[in-house]
């Protein structure tokens, strides 16, 4: 009797533990293709400020968007080429260049609004990069 | 003295205590009691008023002329940190300290979206500083004209009470000059040279940082705090340390 008790006592455990480890695996499988929705690694851009985000799934996969949407007559496709650029400011997406092209306030938040939703500066780049920052903030 | 003669004296034990004596130490002991427990009732009461008058002093009753204070349009800093690298390169602030930093505030929007704040802060120069009131040496003072908290580096025996008891954490112990260091708005680098703003405001592309004298009402930062349907707040207005720091969210 104490042997059934035990067994059964065993399995319960081990159900339970499979369960909860197949639940945690369901998130794994990624149908996120690269080649349909751009770079999965968010490209970040540190000129003229530091740090500013964009991510592609985001704006394709999410929001429906083709590459061409976008490339190549607003952004390039050659990775930190906008940064280079002269013109690439606030005041030039006001105007609708770059991002401001859909970031109007109509089509997608104003580009003079929700700042922080790209603009995630130098402590949300750190978090990127899986450095928190903590160590050298000791104060 | 010997025993029989110890034996003939009058006994001091609570025996010969009279009534109208144990009444009047009891009524002394409860009027002692009395005056503290007013005073406490009264001191938790009284807070109600001064709640009221809000963080925003009114014209007229500004300390200092110039009064030295800083807003803080909250919601438009990115933390691009320009103003920590500007404040670091004008007032020789080495990497373990700051003078000026960028907290970092985030809110759930539900799920997995969040919404980040930054706050920029530092010291706040305080109308009553806790910093000076616990300094040993006087090295840290209220400058008599400008409300600015300075500091004497030579007078510093650094004992970091002043670090303690800052509730904005403005302070750091430097270990160059072997004394505290703190935010004195450019005090020495800049104001004291003729310029008129700080090395801060200078440098933030987003005007989150705006200087000046809020005793004149011709400033950019009076009308700031004064102007209508704004919301004015200050960091830890419960220490009653009356800061010049104002946040706003326009």
């Amino acid at each position: 009797m104490k042997k059934i008790l035990l067994l059964m006592v065993v399995g319960v455990f081990l159900f339970s533990g499979a369960l909860l480890s197949a639940s945690g695996d369901v998130q794994v499988a990624d149908d996120y293709d690269e080649d349909t929705y751009g770079p999965k690694d968010p490209i970040i851009w540190v000129k003229p400020v530091k740090s500013v985000v964009f991510h592609h799934k985001t704006h394709t996969m999410d929001a429906g968007l083709d590459c061409d949407s976008c490339h190549d007559e607003l952004f390039a496709m050659e990775a930190g080429a906008a940064e280079e650029n002269e013109d690439f400011t606030m005041a030039t997406l006001y105007e609708g260049g770059y991002c401001g092209a859909c970031h109007d306030g109509s089509t997608a938040f104003a580009s003079n609004t929700r700042c922080t939703t790209c603009h995630i500066g130098v402590r949300g780049h750190a978090r990127l990069l899986g450095d928190d920052g903590s160590a050298a903030k000791g104060h | 003295m010997k025993i029989d003669d110890l034996e003939q004296m009058e006994s001091e034990d609570l025996r010969t205590l009279s009534s109208a004596e144990r009444r009047r130490f009891l009524k002394f002991g409860l009027a002692v009691t009395g005056m503290y427990l007013g005073g406490s009732v009264l001191s938790l009461t009284s807070a109600q008023t001064v709640l009221a008058a809000g963080v925003v002093p009114e014209l007229g009753k500004y300390a200092y002329t110039p009064h030295y204070s800083m807003v803080l349009r909250e919601k438009l800093c990115i933390d691009c940190e320009r103003c920590k690298d500007a404040c670091v390169k004008t007032n020789h602030v080495p990497a373990y300290g700051f003078r000026t930093t960028i907290l970092e505030k985030r809110r759930s929007l539900g799920g997995d979206n969040f919404e980040t704040t930054f706050m920029p802060v530092l010291c706040n120069h305080c109308n009553r500083p806790p910093c000076v009131r616990v300094c040993p040496t006087t090295a840290t003072w209220k400058d008599e004209k400008t409300g600015i908290v300075v500091m004497n580096p030579s007078r510093c025996i650094g004992c970091k009470t002043c670090m303690t008891a800052c509730p904005y954490n403005a302070r750091y112990f430097k270990e160059e000059t072997r004394a505290v260091d703190k935010c004195d708005f450019c005090f020495e680098a800049k104001l004291s040279k003729g310029e008129t703003t700080t090395a801060c405001v200078e440098a933030c592309p987003a005007d989150v940082r705006v200087f000046g004298d809020l005793a004149d009402p011709k400033s950019r930062v009076y009308q700031l705090v004064h102007s209508p349907e704004t919301m004015v707040w200050v960091l830890r207005p419960e220490t009653g340390a009356v800061p010049n720091v104002f946040y706003i969210n326009s």
